[in-house]
C-alpha cells in the first residue's frame, strides 16, 4: 500500500509506530474508566430510563397519550424513525462506499461510524414498533405461515417493504462490523491480562491468528460485504421514501423522495458523525487519529450534500408550482408560510444555510465551529422530517380536516429516551470495544 | 307488534317439551367404553380445551340461554315497536329496535303522519336516556329515598287537607299532546274546586296562539305545510332547527324542493335573522338583521300587503334602510303573486308582531292553505300570561299544591332562585321529574316517571293525528307513570295501559270509520304507532282586522352595547337533553361547537371589542351578569351577542370522567361546574310573555381565555388569493348553481375533471352488488340526526371534550360545514362526509398487515382484529374518514351499554375503525333476502344515516341494479364526486346545490 505521501500529510499524527498504535487505541478499554465517562453514561441512562417510563406508559394507555389525531396520524414517531434510519446511514456510506473508493482517511472513523449506524437502526427500529396501536402484535408484520386461513401481510404496503430493506439493513451492516473487528478483537485477546478476558474475546474472535492467509481472505470477505454493503445505502432511505412518495397526500406525493431522502439521510448521518467523533476525539484522547483533515474531509461530504439537499427544496417548489396542481402548491405555500413556517425555516437555516461556512478552510479546521455546524445540522435533518410528514398531513384536501399538532410530554420523553439509547449504547461501545480499526489504521500509516 | 308489561296481553304457553331429547340433539356418545385409545384422546383433548383458553385475551363468560323461550323472539333477530319519541313535544313516529330484550336502537317510523319516516338528532340519542344511570328509580319524600306506599299516604293526607281547608291546586305542565294526560290531569283536578292546569313551553310560542286568539278568535297554533308553499319567509322562526317541530317541517319543506324530476320545483326561501341558525344557513337568501329591524320589517311588509290587498290598516310602514326597503317591495312583489302558495313564519315571541304576520298571511290568503286553524298543531300550548299569574301566586304564597311535569321552572325561568325559595313554602309540592333536576330538588314529594320506552302513552300532535307509545322494555326502576299516580291519589288506582285504552274506547274508536271493532282499532295503532281520526274542530271566526296594532316601538341599542339574542341549540333545546351525551358530543351543526355554549359575535363586533375566538366576555345587563367565551360567527347581525339557552343544568358534573384520563388530558366539566352556563337569567317574563332576544347588554373582555372546542378549524372553501387557478377561486368540493342556471343547463356549476389514466382499471370486477350512496346537497340541511343515528347504529363512543379539542372525535359521519363570504352576505353549504369506500381505495394499498381491504361488493372493510394500528391508512385518506381508538373509551355510564348493537363491534384500542356503510344491514338483509328467496330491491337496505334523514337527502342502493334508485342518481346532471381527479374512485357521489336565488353570487377571496 504505496501513498503519494510525499504531497498529502499523513492521516495519523504524533509519527507512532504501530505498537504506539494499539497501546494508544486499547488503553481507554484497558483501563478504569474516565470520571467524564462515568457521569456521561450517567446522564444518557437517565434519559433512556425515562424513555422507558415513557414509552411503557404510553404502550399500557394508548396512542392518544401522543398528541396526534385523526389528521395527523403521524408526528414525532416517524420524524424519529426516519431521523434514526438517516443518521444510520453514514456508517455503511464511511465502511463501505468509501473503502470501495479506497478513501484512507476512512480508517480512522469507520468503525465508530459503523457501530454508530447500528446503534442508530436499533433507535430507529423501535418507532414503527411503538407507534403502532397494538405494539404487542408486531409479529403480525411477518409473513409467517399461520393458521388464520389465507391470513398473509400486504407486499404493496410500503411499511412492510420498510421491514425488509431496515432488517436487510440491520444485518448486513452487523455482519460488517463484526468481521472487520476479528483482527482487533484478536489482539486484544492476546493482549489480556486476565483468563477471562482472554476467553471471551478468543471466542469473539473466532481464533483469528494473524496469518498471511487468514489476513487475504479477511480482506476478500470485507471487499465482498463491501460490496454487498453499498446498494443498501440506496435501497433503505429509498424505501423509506417510498412510505410518502407512494401516499396520495399532497407534499408527500413526490417522485423526488427517492434521491432526495438518500442524500438527506448521508447528509445527517455525516453530520452525527461529525458530532460524535469530535466528542469521542476529546473525551479518549484520539486527537492524533482522529485529526482535523479527518474532519475537513467530512465537511467537505458534509458541504456537498447539503447543497443536494438544498437542491431539492426548491426543485419541490419549483415543481409544486409548475405541476398546476392546486392542492400541491397550496401545501407548499403552507409549508413555507402556514401555522407551522417557524419549522420549514428551521430546516432551511440548518440544513442549507449554516453549512455553507464550510466553504472556507477556516472553518473546515476549526473543530469547535464544526462540532456547532454538526449540531445545527442534527437539528435541521430532525426538523426536514417533520416538516415533509406532519405540516403536510396538517393541511391535505378538505379543509373541514384541517388540524394542527402539539408534542405531549410523552412524545419529549420518548424523543429524550432514543438519544439516551443511543449515547448509552454508543458509551458502552467505547469502553468495551476499540473505537478505531487498529488493523485498518496501521494499514494506512506511513511505513 | 307484542307488549310486554300491559295487561290484557295473554300470558303465552311456552312450548315446554317438543319432543327433542337431549340424546337425540347430540347424537350418540362418543366415548361408549374407556379403551387406552380414547383415554389418551380424551386426556389430549382436556388437557388442549384447557389451555386454549388461558391464551384468549378477555375473562371467558357463560352464555345463559332462555330456559323457556318466548315465542316470537329469536336470539340475536331484532323485534320492532311502533312508539312515539318523547324527546320533544313534536311527537314524531319512531320504530324500537329490541335485540333480546333491550331497545338498542330508535328509527324514524315511516308514513308517519307528523314525522314521515325521519327523527331529528335528539330522537336518534333518545334510547340513552332509558339506560341512564342517574334516573331516578325510586320516589323521594324531601330528599329521602321512600317508597311509593308512603309517598301515596303522605299526598293523599295532604291532598284531603287542602280539599277541606279550600286551598288551592296547580298542575304545571309544558305543552301537553297526549289526550289522556290531559283528561287524566282534568279529572284530577275536578276535585279541587278553583285549580288550574298551567301550561308553558320553556322556548315559549306564546304569541302566536295569543295572536289568533287575537285576530281569529280560536287560542290555536296553526299547522305549517311548508311543502305546499312556494314562498317562505322566515323571520328568526328556527324551523329546520328548533322551532316547534323541525322533522316535519324539513319533511314539508323538502317536498317543496324536488330536482330530480321531469319538471323541477323549488320553493323560494328567504330568511331574516339576527344570528346564524340552521334554518338561515339553508335559505335561498338571508338577510341579517337586528331583532329589533325584523318587527320593522314585518310592520313594513304588512302595510305593503295590505296596500296592495287595498285594506286600510291601523299603522303605517317605519322608515328602513334603503337595502331593506329595496327588499321588501320586492318581496311584496313575490308574495302577492304567489297569494294562496306562500308562508310567513315568526318566531318572535310578541303579542303584536305576531298578530301583523297573521295579517299577512291572511291578506295572502295563506289561511288553509299552507297554514291551517282547522288542523292546528298541540305541539305548542303554553300561555305565557297563565305562567306569570301563576308564578306571582307562588311567590305570594297563594298556592297549596303545586304538581310539575315536563317542565322545570327553576332552570327554565328567570329568578329561578327566589322561585325556588317560594316553592319550598308551598305545602304539597310533587315533581314527576327523571332526575334530581333543579324543580325535583326543592319540591317535597318527586315521584320519578317512566322513560317514554317504558310508557304506555299517547300523543295528538295534529289535530286528528294520534301517535302512540307504547312500552319496548319492563320499568328498570320503581318509576310510575304520572297518570297512575293522579289515580291513586284519586283513589282508584288504573295501570296507564288501562287508562289509555279506556280513553281510546270512549274518545278516539267513535271518530273513525275504518275498524268496525274497537280491537281492530287498537292493534292498528299499536302495529302502525298511528291513526288518523276525525278531528271535528270548531271553525276560526273571520279575521278581525279591528285587531291590528302598531308593533310598539322596541328600546333602542346604545352604540356600544349589544342586543342579547337567547336560542335553543340542536340537542338541547331548552336543556331537557343535558344528561344525554351523544347530545353533548354533537357538533353544533352551524357553529361545530361540542359540549358547551358560548357567546356568539359577528367578526366585525370581535374586532371591535378587541376579542378573539375562545376569549371569555362579561355579559352584564344591570346586575345580571355570566361569563362566557367568545364564538366568532360569520353571518351574524353585527349589534348582536347570541347565546345559547339549555345548558349550565345542575348535575352535568357527572361527565367530568366522561372519556379518557391520562396524565395531561382535561375534564370535560370540572367538578362542581356545569356543562355551559346557564343564560336563563337574561330571560325576561313581563307584559305577559318570555322575552329571548332584544334586550340590551354590554360586553366586556375579561382577559382570561378558555378553550372552546369545535371540530373544525377552518372554515373556508376558497383558495387565497394568488394560489387560485384561473376560474376556479374555490375548492370544488361542494359544487353549487342557481335555479335559472339549472335550468338552462343541468350541469351548471360543475368543475371539469381532468382526464385520468387509470393504472387498475377493471382491477376490481362486480359481478354481485356495488354498494354505492348518493348525498343530495340541496336536500341537506345540515341537522345532524344522521350523525347520532350513525353512532347509535355503530356502537360509536364518546370520547370527551378534551379529545375533540385534540381533533379526536369518534364520529364516522360527520357534516362538514363551509362558510363562503360572497357580495351578499354570508353563505353556508353543509356536506356529510364520510368513508366513501373507494374503489381504488388509498387505504388499502398501505396497510402491512391487510387489515383494510375490499370486498366483492365494492366495500372498503375494516378487520378491527387484524388492525395493528399504523394509522398509515387514515394518513393516506384523502377524506380523512377514517378513526382511531387512540384509548380504550368506556361510557361514562356502564348502564348504557345496554343500548350497544349486538350486530357491531365494540373496538378496542389501537384500532383503526370508519363507516362500512352499515355492512351490518347489508349482510342482514342478504341473508333475508338468501332465505325468502326474493332478490333484494332498493329499500330492503337502510343504512343508519339514510334511514334518519328527515330530508330524504341519503340515497343507498347498488350501483349494479341498472334499474335501481342508484344508477338513475348516477347519471343525474347533478351528480359529481368529491376529489375525483384523485383517481381513487368513490362509490360515494353527491348532487349539487342548487339555490333558488336570482344571482349566482361572486365570491371574495380571504384567508
Amino acid at each position: 500500500m504505496t501513498e503519494d505521501t510525499n504531497v498529502r500529510p499523513p492521516l495519523i499524527d504524533g509519527n507512532k509506530d504501530f505498537q504506539q498504535v494499539t497501546e494508544d487505541i486499547c488503553a481507554p478499554m484497558e483501563r478504569r474508566p474516565t470520571n467524564l465517562w462515568w457521569v456521561a453514561i450517567l446522564v444518557s441512562s437517565s434519559m433512556l430510563l425515562l424513555g422507558v417510563v415513557a414509552v411503557t406508559y404510553q404502550v399500557a394507555t394508548g396512542i392518544g397519550t401522543w398528541g396526534l389525531n385523526n389528521t395527523i396520524g403521524w408526528g414525532f414517531d416517524i420524524t424519529n424513525f426516519v431521523f434514526w434510519i438517516g443518521i444510520g446511514h453514514a456508517g455503511t456510506l464511511i465502511s463501505a462506499v468509501l473503502f470501495l473508493f479506497r478513501q484512507k482517511w476512512r480508517t480512522s472513523v469507520n468503525r465508530a461510524a459503523e457501530a454508530m449506524t447500528l446503534i442508530a437502526v436499533m433507535c430507529a427500529g423501535l418507532f414503527p414498533i411503538i407507534h403502532m396501536g397494538r405494539a404487542w402484535l408486531v409479529f403480525w408484520f411477518a409473513p409467517y405461515p399461520n393458521f388464520r386461513g389465507p391470513l398473509w401481510v400486504n407486499f404493496r404496503s410500503p411499511l412492510l417493504w420498510d421491514l425488509f430493506a431496515i432488517s436487510t439493513y440491520m444485518a448486513i451492516s452487523a455482519a460488517f462490523w463484526y468481521i472487520g473487528l476479528i483482527p482487533d478483537m484478536a489482539t486484544i485477546r492476546d493482549r489480556a491480562t486476565t483468563k477471562y478476558r482472554r476467553m471471551i474475546f478468543g471466542i469473539l474472535s473466532f481464533g483469528w491468528d494473524g496469518s498471511q492467509r487468514t489476513w487475504s481472505r479477511y480482506e476478500t470477505v470485507y471487499l465482498l460485504l463491501a460490496g454487498l454493503a453499498t446498494p443498501l445505502v440506496l435501497s433503505v432511505h429509498t424505501i423509506v421514501s417510498f412510505d410518502f412518495a407512494t401516499a396520495v397526500i399532497p407534499g408527500w406525493h413526490t417522485t423526488i423522495f427517492p434521491p432526495y431522502f438518500v442524500t438527506g439521510a448521508i447528509f445527517s448521518g455525516m453530520a452525527m458523525v461529525l458530532t460524535l467523533m469530535i466528542i469521542a476525539r476529546s473525551v479518549m484522547g484520539l486527537q492524533d487519529y482522529i485529526t482535523t483533515r479527518h474532519l475537513g474531509a467530512m465537511c467537505k461530504i458534509v458541504l456537498t450534500t447539503s447543497m443536494i439537499v438544498g437542491l431539492a427544496y426548491a426543485t419541490e417548489f419549483f415543481i409544486a408550482w409548475y405541476s398546476g396542481n392546486p392542492y400541491e402548491r397550496f401545501t407548499f405555500i403552507n409549508r413555507a408560510l402556514g401555522p407551522m413556517g417557524w419549522a420549514f425555516w428551521i430546516m432551511v437555516g440548518c440544513n442549507v444555510l449554516v453549512p455553507q461556512l464550510l466553504w472556507f478552510r477556516a472553518v473546515r479546521s476549526n473543530v469547535a465551529v464544526i462540532f456547532g455546524i454538526s449540531i445545527f445540522i442534527n437539528i435541521g435533518m430532525w426538523f426536514e422530517r417533520f416538516v415533509i410528514i406532519t405540516t403536510s398531513l396538517s393541511r391535505d384536501f378538505l379543509p373541514s380536516s384541517w388540524a394542527s399538532y402539539v408534542p405531549t410530554s410523552i412524545e419529549l420523553a420518548t424523543l429524550v429516551g432514543s438519544f439516551g439509547l443511543f449515547f448509552t449504547l454508543f458509551l458502552l461501545f467505547c469502553r468495551l470495544l476499540p473505537v478505531i480499526a487498529i488493523g485498518e489504521v496501521k494499514g494506512a500509516m506511513k511505513r | 307488534m307484542t307488549a310486554q308489561n300491559g295487561e290484557g296481553m295473554e300470558k303465552r304457553e311456552t312450548n315446554r317439551d317438543s319432543g327433542h331429547r337431549l340424546d337425540q340433539e347430540f347424537g350418540e356418545p362418543v366415548f361408549t367404553e374407556l379403551t387406552r385409545r380414547s383415554f389418551l384422546k380424551l386426556t389430549g383433548f382436556g388437557l388442549a380445551a384447557s389451555l386454549i383458553p388461558g391464551c384468549s385475551r378477555g375473562p371467558s363468560e357463560k352464555l345463559i340461554p332462555y330456559l323457556d323461550q318466548p315465542e316470537g323472539i329469536l336470539a340475536g333477530k331484532a323485534t320492532w315497536y311502533a312508539t312515539t319519541c318523547g324527546g320533544c313535544n313534536a311527537g314524531c313516529g319512531m320504530l324500537a329496535k329490541n335485540m333480546d330484550g333491550r331497545p338498542i336502537k330508535l328509527e324514524g317510523n315511516p308514513g308517519h303522519p307528523i314525522s314521515g319516516g325521519g327523527l331529528c338528532p335528539i330522537g336518534q340519542a333518545m334510547v340513552l336516556p332509558l339506560y341512564d344511570a342517574q334516573r331516578l328509580q325510586t320516589p323521594i319524600i324531601q330528599g329521602e329515598k321512600s317508597d311509593w306506599g308512603k309517598v301515596d299516604r303522605e299526598i293523599r293526607d295532604s291532598l284531603a287537607k287542602i280539599k277541606r281547608s279550600g286551598g288551592s291546586v296547580r298542575f304545571l305542565t309544558g305543552s301537553l299532546t297526549s289526550p289522556t294526560e290531559q283528561k287524566t290531569i282534568q279529572e284530577f283536578l275536578s276535585d279541587y274546586p278553583g285549580s288550574r292546569h298551567v301550561c308553558y313551553d320553556p322556548l315559549s310560542q306564546s304569541a302566536i296562539l295569543d295572536a289568533h286568539l287575537q285576530t281569529h278568535g280560536v287560542r290555536r297554533f296553526p299547522g305549517y305545510d311548508f311543502g305546499a308553499a312556494e314562498w317562505i319567509v322566515s323571520f328568526d322562526a328556527d324551523f329546520l332547527g328548533t322551532w316547534i317541530s323541525p322533522v316535519q317541517f324539513t319533511a314539508g319543506y323538502q317536498a317543496g324542493r324536488i330536482l330530480e324530476s321531469e319538471s323541477p320545483r323549488l320553493s323560494q326561501h328567504l330568511q331574516f335573522e339576527s344570528r346564524l341558525s340552521l334554518t338561515g344557513s339553508n335559505a335561498d337568501q338571508r338577510i341579517a338583521v337586528s331583532p329589533e329591524q325584523i318587527n320593522q320589517l314585518i310592520t313594513a311588509l304588512a302595510a305593503r300587503i295590505a296596500a296592495k290587498a287595498g285594506q286600510s290598516v291601523g299603522f303605517s310602514s317605519p322608515s328602513l334602510k334603503p337595502d331593506h326597503k329595496a327588499k321588501i317591495d320586492e318581496l311584496a312583489d313575490s308574495l302577492w303573486k304567489s297569494r294562496g302558495r306562500s308562508l310567513v313564519v315568526c318566531g318572535l315571541n310578541q303579542f303584536e308582531t305576531q298578530v301583523q304576520v297573521n295579517l299577512i298571511n291572511h291578506l295572502l290568503g295563506n289561511y288553509e292553505k299552507t297554514l291551517s286553524l282547522l288542523k292546528p298543531s298541540n305541539q305548542c300550548q303554553g300561555n305565557d300570561r297563565d305562567l306569570a299569574f301563576l308564578v306571582d301566586e307562588i311567590e305570594k304564597g297563594k298556592v297549596s299544591a303545586l304538581f310539575v311535569l315536563g317542565v322545570n321552572p327553576v332552570y327554565d325561568l328567570p329568578g329561578g332562585e327566589g322561585l325556588a325559595q317560594a316553592i319550598k313554602k308551598i305545602p304539597c309540592t310533587v315533581s314527576f321529574a327523571t332526575h334530581l333536576d333543579e324543580t325535583a330538588r326543592v319540591t317535597r314529594y318527586v315521584c320519578p316517571v317512566h322513560n317514554p320506552l317504558e310508557s304506555w302513552r299517547d300523543a295528538e300532535p295534529i289535530a286528528g293525528k294520534l301517535s302512540v307509545t307504547q312500552p319496548t322494555i319492563r320499568p328498570l326502576g320503581k318509576t310510575r307513570a304520572m297518570v297512575v299516580s293522579l289515580t291513586v291519589w284519586m283513589g282508584n288506582k288504573k295501570e296507564e295501559y288501562q287508562v289509555m285504552k279506556d280513553t281510546w274506547r270512549t274518545d278516539f274508536f267513535k271518530r273513525q270509520k275504518t275498524d268496525s271493532t274497537f280491537g281492530r282499532f287498537w292493534d292498528r295503532a299499536l302495529h302502525d304507532g298511528w291513526v288518523e281520526i276525525d278531528s271535528p274542530v270548531r271553525a276560526s271566526t273571520d279575521f278581525n282586522m279591528k285587531s291590528i296594532q302598531a308593533v310598539p316601538k322596541d328600546p333602542v341599542i346604545s352604540a356600544d352595547k349589544l342586543s342579547l339574542v337567547l336560542y335553543p341549540k340542536i340537542g338541547m333545546l331548552a336543556g331537557q337533553h343535558a344528561h344525554n351525551p351523544w347530545l353533548h358530543e354533537l357538533p353544533d351543526p352551524v357553529s361545530k361547537i361540542v359540549w358547551d355554549n358560548e357567546a356568539s359575535l359577528s367578526p366585525e363586533t370581535a374586532r371591535k371589542f378587541k376579542v378573539e375566538q375562545g376569549d371569555r366576555i362579561e355579559i352584564r345587563q344591570g346586575e345580571k351578569k355570566l361569563v362566557l367565551p367568545v364564538h366568532i360567527q360569520p353571518g351574524q347581525y353585527d349589534g348582536v351577542v347570541a347565546v345559547a339557552l339549555g345548558y349550565g343544568r345542575v348535575g352535568t358534573d357527572r361527565f367530568t370522567r366522561v372519556g379518557p384520563q391520562w396524565l395531561e388530558s382535561l375534564p370535560t366539566v370540572a367538578v362542581g361546574e356545569t356543562v355551559g352556563k346557564n343564560a336563563t337569567l337574561f330571560l325576561s317574563l313581563s307584559e305577559g310573555r318570555i322575552g329571548y332576544s332584544g334586550s340590551e347588554v354590554s360586553i366586556r373582555p375579561t382577559g382570561e381565555h378558555g378553550e372552546l372546542v369545535t371540530t373544525q378549524i377552518h372554515h373556508s372553501l376558497s383558495v387565497p388569493a394568488g394560489l387560485a387557478m384561473k376560474g376556479m377561486p374555490k375548492r370544488p368540493f361542494v359544487q353549487e348553481t342557481t335555479l335559472e342556471e339549472y335550468k338552462k343547463n343541468p350541469e351548471s356549476g360543475s368543475h371539469p375533471v381532468h382526464p385520468k389514466h387509470d393504472l387498475w382499471a377493471g382491477s376490481h370486477e362486480y359481478t354481485g352488488h356495488h354498494w354505492g350512496m348518493i348525498i343530495d346537497l340541496a336536500a341537506c340541511t345540515g341537522c345532524s340526526a344522521c350523525v347520532v343515528a350513525c353512532q347509535a347504529e355503530n356502537n360509536i363512543p364518546v370520547v370527551g371534550k378534551d379529545e375533540v379539542r385534540l381533533n379526536r372525535e369518534m364520529h364516522w359521519m360527520r357534516i362538514d360545514r363551509y362558510y363562503n363570504e360572497t357580495s351578499e352576505g354570508t353563505d353556508v353549504v353543509h356536506q356529510p362526509m364520510f368513508c366513501q369506500q373507494c374503489d381504488h381505495a388509498p387505504c388499502e394499498t398501505v396497510c402491512p398487515v391487510l387489515a383494510t381491504v375490499h370486498s366483492s361488493e365494492g366495500l372498503n372493510q375494516q378487520v378491527y382484529n387484524r388492525c395493528v394500528g399504523t394509522r398509515y391508512c387514515s394518513n393516506n385518506c384523502p377524506y380523512k374518514v377514517r378513526r382511531f381508538n387512540w384509548f380504550d373509551y368506556p361510557r361514562e355510564d356502564r348502564l348504557q351499554n345496554m343500548s350497544l348493537n349486538p350486530d357491531v363491534t365494540v373496538r378496542s384500542r389501537g384500532v383503526m375503525e370508519k363507516c362500512t356503510f352499515c355492512v351490518q344491514r347489508i349482510q342482514a338483509a342478504k341473508s333475508e333476502s338468501a332465505s325468502s328467496g326474493k332478490p333484494l330491491v332498493d329499500g330492503d337496505i337502510q343504512t343508519a344515516c339514510q334511514q334518519s334523514c328527515p330530508a330524504g337527502a341519503v340515497f343507498f342502493g347498488d350501483l349494479n341494479d341498472e334499474k335501481g334508485l342508484l344508477a338513475k342518481l348516477k347519471s343525474s346532471p347533478r351528480r359529481y364526486r368529491v376529489l375525483d381527479d384523485l383517481g381513487v374512485e368513490p362509490s360515494v357521489g353527491y348532487l349539487r346545490v342548487v339555490r333558488n336565488r336570482p344571482e349566482p353570487r361572486g365570491v371574495k377571496h380571504h384567508d
